[in-house]
């Protein structure tokens, strides 16, 4: 396993080289953003541990061109700026995971292994309608390129719908997939869950066939991306 | 407490600009009305007295020419006025001698006088005596006690050497009539032209500080939140105080956006050493590691207790910010559902749109996020989040979640600065405690309750910014 760590603190970077090698990581280090871009563009890492504040690009900088030229290394953001705001911020630039400074070592190691191990997934194809754009193996929607933000609900009802692209769905069936059975749904939900969706990804896509459900396609024109 | 207003000028000094301006204009014009009235009503009864006045000189120049004198006995013309001849009518003429004493004996004497006579005050007779051929007027009472104007003029009658004082009188009720009339009239019209004057006064101020009021609306807008900046278009006078109430919201915005930025800083430059310490002493054996450990502990307790000390005070100043509620709930629900992926978290959310919060969208992230957080740690699989208005003024947010929940004895120890009571679970251990912490700067609260999904339901009371 092949991890590269991008961190300006020398001190902080010999611990965790020393932590990372004990526990049995090939390290690499980049001690400011330029350099860090690089190396994550140019290698293939398992994973990336990054700090957000670096000299010449910040991190979350860093992160959203790596996303934009398609690296998807799964991405581990280190960082004392522990506001919600900037967490925020973190997960819509792409990252994977969040520790916020002071950490404990053996916690770090923890969230980078079940990091690689989610990303080690089974990979499947991913769908397109359009321009709208789903990859079921990183959980990740964009449409015309721009990466959505999509909670686990809206998600599944998105995929659903593209699975089945082009045919009407109804409500019945729609709930009937988005929910386990112990999740306890009221009669409007799908509708709220439909108008979220429609925000998202624009409001045309999913077309409402009066008395038999929703129909989601792509917009005229438009061809598969 | 408000500091005692000073006390104001007869009622008024802080009470109304417009009460003010209106009450002084009203002052001046009530005062000038009731000159103008007086000096109209003077105007009048002079013209009206005049006139009498010169009816009674006509009557004494008719005696004055055609009185004769035979024998010694005094002979007054037949007069053409028929009231001289009916008793007490009201019209009466009388030729009498004076003596040293001014005492009027009378020689001829009108029969509508009857037995009764003219008598001119001393004082009248005195002047008659003085300014022969000049008539001297005054006030007396006929027989019925009715009032009468006179006119009293010495003259001489050729045959007689002794000069006589011709007198006439009149009934005055008449004038007197005619002048209470015109008082009533001009008084009535003066009022109403008065309350005219104040009406119109009130209005042109109403309108012309409508400006002001205008103004005082939109700052109260800003306030509360339903608007970020004054907008309006003003007159020339207050437009530049609405610049300056601009500056002054975009200044104070600015302040706290620094002061913000200041504490990140700090944070960031001072918790890179500490995890660095803390790492590196935990892996030492020995009594410096261990004093290392525990200091080192220490300092980070400190910082994060300072820094919210500081992003608190920084918060209490802010102005004017609106925070849509529904979007920072769906970036919340995303990122937690990502921190918390191995575990398989669903987050179900609800919140009207249109719903907004009136404060910093940077608080409510930092609320919502360490009340989500922390039912994502406890929960089993689900949490819901459900965010309403209360009324105009507040909303409530609402997250709960199926886990273990908390024993009602349990719940105020969450509230309590730094308490964690599960020393095993990760977090900072801060998360209700902020959480409380910044509701109750906002002016909200916090409340523990069990959910019905299992687990616990944090209930957080907001204000709102009203659409």
């Amino acid at each position: 396993m092949r991890i590269l760590l991008v961190e300006d603190d020398p001190d902080l970077s010999r611990q965790l080289k020393l932590a990372l090698g004990d526990a049995g990581y090939a390290v690499d280090h980049a001690a400011d953003g330029e350099e860090g871009h690089f190396l994550g563009e140019t290698e293939p890492y398992d994973a990336v541990i990054l700090d957000l504040g670096l000299p010449k690009i910040d991190g979350v900088s860093v992160l959203e061109k790596w996303r934009r030229e398609n690296v998807a290394t799964p991405v581990l953001i280190l960082t004392a700026r522990d506001n919600w705001s900037q967490k925020v911020a973190g997960f819509d630039a792409g990252a994977d995971d969040y520790l916020t400074k002071p950490f404990h070592t053996e916690e770090l190691l923890a969230r980078l292994r079940a990091l690689v191990r989610r990303s080690a997934g089974h990979a499947s194809p991913s769908l397109a309608c359009g321009g709208l754009r789903l990859d079921p193996r990183a959980a990740r929607a964009t449409v015309n390129g721009e990466p959505l933000r999509l909670t686990s609900l809206e998600y599944r009802l998105l995929h659903y719908m593209m699975l089945h692209q082009g045919r009407v769905i109804s409500r019945t069936e729609l709930v009937e997939h988005l929910y386990d059975q112990d999740f306890d749904r009221d009669s409007n939900t799908i509708e709220v869950f439909i108008g979220r969706v429609r925000k998202k990804i624009g409001p045309d896509r999913i077309e409402t066939v009066r008395g038999l459900g929703y129909r989601i396609m792509a917009l005229e024109g438009e061809t598969d991306a | 407490m408000t500091p005692r207003a000073r006390k104001p000028w007869f009622g008024l000094g802080r009470s109304s600009l417009v009460l003010r301006l209106v009450l002084l204009a009203g002052v001046w014009s009530v005062a000038m009305l009731v000159l103008a009235g007086f000096g109209l009503n003077q105007l009048f009864t002079r013209a009206a007295v005049e006139r009498f006045e010169a009816g009674l000189g006509e009557s004494i120049l008719g005696l004055q020419a055609e009185t004769t004198v035979e024998d010694g006995q005094v002979y007054a013309p037949p007069m053409t006025d028929v009231r001289a001849y009916r008793p007490f009518s009201g019209f009466y003429w009388q030729i009498a001698s004076l003596d040293d004493k001014g005492v009027a004996t009378p020689l001829v004497r009108s029969r509508s006088l009857w037995d009764s006579r003219l008598t001119p005050p001393p004082k009248v007779a005195a002047r008659a005596r003085a300014n022969p051929g000049v008539s001297v007027y005054f006030d007396t009472t006929d027989p019925l006690n009715k009032p009468l104007h006179a006119a009293a003029q010495l003259g001489v009658i050729p045959g007689r050497t002794e000069p006589v004082l011709f007198m006439a009188a009149e009934n005055r009720e008449a004038i007197d009539a005619a002048t209470r009339r015109f008082t009533y009239i001009i008084a009535g019209a003066l009022i109403v032209l008065g309350a005219g004057l104040i009406l119109a006064v009130w209005l042109q101020v109403r309108i012309g500080l409508q400006p002001l009021f205008r103004l005082r609306r939109e700052v109260a807008r800003v306030r509360k939140g339903k608007a970020e900046r004054l907008v309006g278009d003003y007159p020339a006078e207050l437009s530049p105080l609405a610049g300056e109430l601009n500056a002054l919201v975009a200044y104070n915005q600015d302040v706290v956006e620094r002061q913000r930025t200041h504490v990140g800083n700090l944070a960031h430059a001072l918790k890179t050493p500490i995890s660095v310490m803390l790492t590196e002493a935990r892996q030492q054996p020995g009594v410096l590691a261990d004093i290392v450990v525990r200091q080192s502990e220490a300092m980070r307790g400190h910082v994060e207790h300072h820094l919210r000390r500081a992003r608190a005070a920084a918060r209490a100043q802010t102005i004017g910010e609106r925070t849509d509620v529904a979007e920072v709930v769906d970036e919340l629900a995303v990122t937690m559902e990502r921190i918390f992926q191995d575990k398989g978290v669903t987050i179900d959310w609800r919140a009207p749109d249109e719903l907004c919060f009136r404060g910093e969208r940077q608080d409510l992230q930092e609320l919502l996020g360490n009340v989500l957080e922390n039912a994502g740690i406890w929960c089993k699989r689900k949490v819901r989040v459900t965010a309403e208005p209360i009324d105009g003024d507040w909303l409530t947010l609402t997250v709960e979640d199926d886990g273990p929940g908390l024993p009602a004895e349990r719940r105020g120890e969450v509230l309590q600065r730094g308490a964690r009571l599960d020393e095993s679970a990760p977090g900072s251990g801060l998360g209700l405690a902020i959480v409380d912490e910044l509701a109750r700067a906002y002016g909200g609260d916090l409340v523990l309750e069990g959910s019905a999904m299992g687990g616990l339901k944090v209930a957080v009371r907001l204000p709102r910014a009203e659409t």
